[in-house]
């Protein structure tokens, strides 16, 4: 079967995207020192993975839009629910804990959309068991 | 919702992925309908009428409808 021509054009955007974050990440920890006062420079490195995280959010909404197939948009778009209830249940959760217990570590709230992408992953393999084990309607994208 | 898309492909002689072809749609959308894991859009069932040549009646069945 032919690529889907949406799945192609998701993939090349989120490569490009993950090159700038990964790059931005990497520049931004070796410039920055970690007790610098917050200043232009430090916001401006700071952005640069963090707008990359924008353009991801932005990929992801524009992949559902231009999944021509009502299928297999439904297949994204509940993975994509799944996501965020995953998401939602542990930070809360892991929030309430960090409230009453001192002994916790502090979840940064950087790893939201880490967390959230491994969500995706969640609503892949509830896909795959609505599906009754088929491997052809987990879902498409990575 | 049941459906008969099966029975007509098969008496067409056509595997899912020409049936997919021909409706403009993923070969999984196909398996999906078939299995009764989905439920097609209005357009989309009036495609696949479109194609067999018949009303969407006679391919779609209200649950506990005889086939």
């Amino acid at each position: 079967m032919a690529r889907n021509p949406a799945i192609t054009r998701y993939n090349t955007r989120m490569a490009a995207i993950m090159v700038v974050y990964i790059a931005g990440i990497v520049l931004a920890s070796c410039v920055i020192d970690r007790d610098a006062p917050l200043g232009p420079l430090t916001i401006t490195l700071a952005l640069i993975p963090g707008l990359a995280i924008v353009a991801a959010i932005g990929a992801i909404g524009r992949f559902l839009t231009e999944l021509a197939d009502e299928y297999l948009q439904m297949l994204e778009v509940r993975k994509v629910i799944v996501a965020t209830g995953f998401t939602l249940a542990v930070t809360s959760v892991w929030g309430l804990l960090e409230l009453y217990s001192d002994s916790l570590p502090r979840l940064p709230v950087f790893y939201v959309f880490p967390l959230w992408c491994g969500g995706l992953f969640v609503g892949q393999i509830a896909n795959y068991f609505w599906a009754g084990g088929d491997d052809d309607d987990a879902g498409v994208c990575p | 919702m049941n459906n008969r898309l099966r029975v007509l492909r098969a008496e067409h002689g056509w595997s899912q992925q020409d049936l997919a072809d021909r409706l403009g749609v993923s070969r999984q959308s196909v398996n999906a309908i078939e299995k009764g894991r989905y439920d097609p859009s209005l357009p989309l069932a009036f495609s696949i009428a479109d194609v067999f040549g018949l009303t969407i009646e006679a391919i779609f069945l209200r649950d506990g409808d005889p086939e």
